[in-house]
């Protein structure tokens, strides 16, 4: 009812809470830290284990991913020319027959390179392509349900700082039984006033026909590329230019939207996680539901 | 040091029953819940179910060659052919030729046929380590070792919660078979480890506990990672069969600034049976599961 919602005042907690500049240097900065945290074995403070061998090969070939990609097909052609080079210098006609023993030779050596050509050419065509991330056209805000625990507040906190580190999210919003529960990251910014954002009217969003169809599934949606569906005018909340949209359910009460800054940019695995804590949100905003006093309760 | 749970997952702790069994369920085999990435060949038929997993994934564009046999890899034919064409080459000048009539040429081209077989040998070992390259092995479950489930007794349920979970969504969305949690003084253990016979459940606790203070885990700053090589040689409580191993510190909540090396709470260790197992996305989201446990 709208006098119900009306007495759920959220706490606005304006930006700068995430700092742009610190995150993309943080993300772009983790697998970098990762991997030298691994090689640089630099453990004090009592730890007598082994420390693990540094990677050298695994480093190499991850940082100069492009050059290795077409090192066999340099490798191939250069042989091949070598081969027919030593003929040609050796003063024996390049007739591939299996006579003597130095076509024998020539013929196995030919037949190694023309392995190594193809091989480079599978690589070449396995190379993923990078899409680039576009900046959320938004304002950044953070908002909680003033109603919420404190252990509840923690866990929705724990929740958006892992989803920002491990994926590209920008922007994640959940509504639990009618009730607006949290939203953070990126919003879009009101037309009126640019430092505004536009509010999440639960109703509205549980009208709509993603969040039906998304709860009747009761499984994860993903949409891929935002720019591609219709149902987008249902989140008006998000960025215009939010590119990837995860729809997860909680239980069959809430959802959880979650908006990226890459086409396609949640894996699988990202999304089998998402789905995981979605599960445990849901185990804990019920709990905190069933207690007394229920946000419900305010309504009558 | 407080008395473990009994590993038998039928019996009832005592909270939420719906959300925490389900957390207590042990599955038989932990199948990795990600499908590789797709392999899509010439034939007809694996098209559509291809794009369908291009559309979720990076967008790789694959034609690759396959004989269509399952079960045979082919990234690994590179490596066959440098193994039969360099024996082949080697057959070819002690067997196929007088010792006496070797030209110069012949010798040239032959360092050069073996040369190429052992750059082709070590293709494939290079290629895994490539954007983009899917690992090979599935995750093989080590027949010796036996399932625990194993947790402290003495602690509030929101914790056995969190750590039920924990350890749940480590071992199924990771490629691991064993995980270990210590924070504070709380424990949990949870999948295929290598007791030794003589200890008993009601003891196992105290044995990792003894285990960890001779290796010094709890005192770990920086995260560990043994990519390959690592088994039971290494520490003696990992199942046999296990190839990496990762270690994360968690670490206090604190008001340090960035940069810092903080004091830590605990660890998550985590083992699998095959090598290279946690990608740079897998250590992010285990380091936010560690996050879940510190303050």
């Amino acid at each position: 009812m709208e006098a119900g919602t009306l007495l759920l005042r959220p706490i606005v907690i304006t930006a700068p809470i995430w700092n742009p500049k610190r995150r993309s240097f943080l993300r772009r900065c983790v697998p970098a830290l990762l991997r030298s945290v691994r090689a640089s074995s630099n453990l004090q403070g009592g730890y007598r284990g082994p420390k693990p061998r540094r990677e050298w090969a695994a480093d190499l070939v991850s940082e100069n991913d492009d050059v290795v990609r077409s090192m066999p097909i340099y490798v191939g052609v250069l042989s091949l020319l070598a081969v027919l080079f030593n003929r040609a210098v050796s003063g024996i006609a390049p007739v591939a027959d299996a006579s003597s023993s130095q076509s024998r030779a020539d013929l196995l050596t030919l037949g190694l390179a023309v392995t190594n050509i193809l091989t480079g050419l599978v690589w070449l065509s396995i190379r993923p392509k990078t899409i680039l991330p576009v900046n959320p056209d938004g304002v950044e805000c953070q908002k909680i349900n003033s109603f919420l625990p404190d252990s509840v507040v923690s866990e929705l906190l724990w929740v958006w700082e892992s989803l920002s580190v491990a994926t590209c999210s920008r922007s994640l919003v959940i509504v639990y039984d009618n009730n607006f529960i949290f939203q953070t990251g990126f919003a879009a910014a009101s037309s009126a006033n640019y430092s505004e954002v536009v509010p999440v009217v639960p109703n509205n969003l549980m009208e709509g026909s993603l969040y039906k169809s998304v709860l009747k599934s009761g499984s994860q949606s993903y949409l891929a590329n935002l720019s591609l569906y219709p149902g987008k005018s249902e989140l008006p909340f998000l960025p215009p230019n939010t590119q990837a949209v995860i729809l997860q359910p909680l239980g069959d009460k809430g959802i959880a939207i979650i908006g990226g800054d890459t086409i396609r940019g949640f894996t699988t695995s990202d999304q089998a996680w998402i789905s995981l804590i979605a599960e445990k949100l849901d185990a804990t905003l019920t709990k905190f539901l069933n207690k007394p006093p229920m946000m419900v309760q305010d309504i009558a | 040091m407080s008395s473990c749970l009994c590993s038998n997952p039928l019996i009832p702790l005592g909270v939420r029953a719906n959300t925490f069994d389900f957390y207590l369920r042990i599955s038989n085999t932990y199948t990795r819940k990600r499908k590789p990435p797709t392999i899509l060949c010439t034939r007809l038929d694996n098209s559509e179910r291809a794009t369908a997993r291009n559309q979720q994934q990076l967008n790789f564009s694959v034609l690759r060659f396959t004989f269509g046999i399952p079960g045979v890899d082919e990234s690994y034919l590179p490596r066959w052919i440098g193994y039969a064409f360099g024996s082949l080459l080697l057959v070819n000048r002690f067997l196929g030729s007088d010792s006496t009539t070797i030209t110069p040429a012949q010798l040239r081209s032959e360092a050069l046929g073996l040369s190429l077989a052992a750059f082709s040998i070590i293709l494939p070992y290079l290629g895994k380590f490539l954007k983009g390259a899917s690992p090979v092995d599935q995750i093989a479950v080590p027949e010796s070792a036996e399932q625990i489930f194993v947790m402290s007794q003495a602690i509030a349920d929101n914790v056995k919660e969190d750590l039920a979970w924990g350890t749940y969504v480590l071992l199924r969305n990771t490629n691991t078979i064993s995980v270990l949690i210590s924070v504070k003084d709380t424990m949990c253990v949870r999948g295929y480890w290598n007791l030794p016979g003589d200890v008993s459940k009601v003891d196992a606790l105290d044995w990792f506990q003894e285990q960890i203070q001779q290796i010094g885990l709890s005192d770990l700053e920086d995260i560990l990672y043994f990519p390959q090589g690592a088994d039971s040689e290494l520490w003696e409580m990992l199942p046999e069969g296990t190839r990496s191993v990762l270690v994360q510190p968690v670490w206090l909540a604190s008001k340090g600034s960035a940069g810092q090396v903080d004091r830590t709470d605990g660890f998550i260790l985590l083992a699998s049976s095959i090598s290279y197992a946690y990608s740079n996305k897998d250590r992010a989201w285990i380091g936010a599961v560690a996050n879940k446990f510190k303050g």
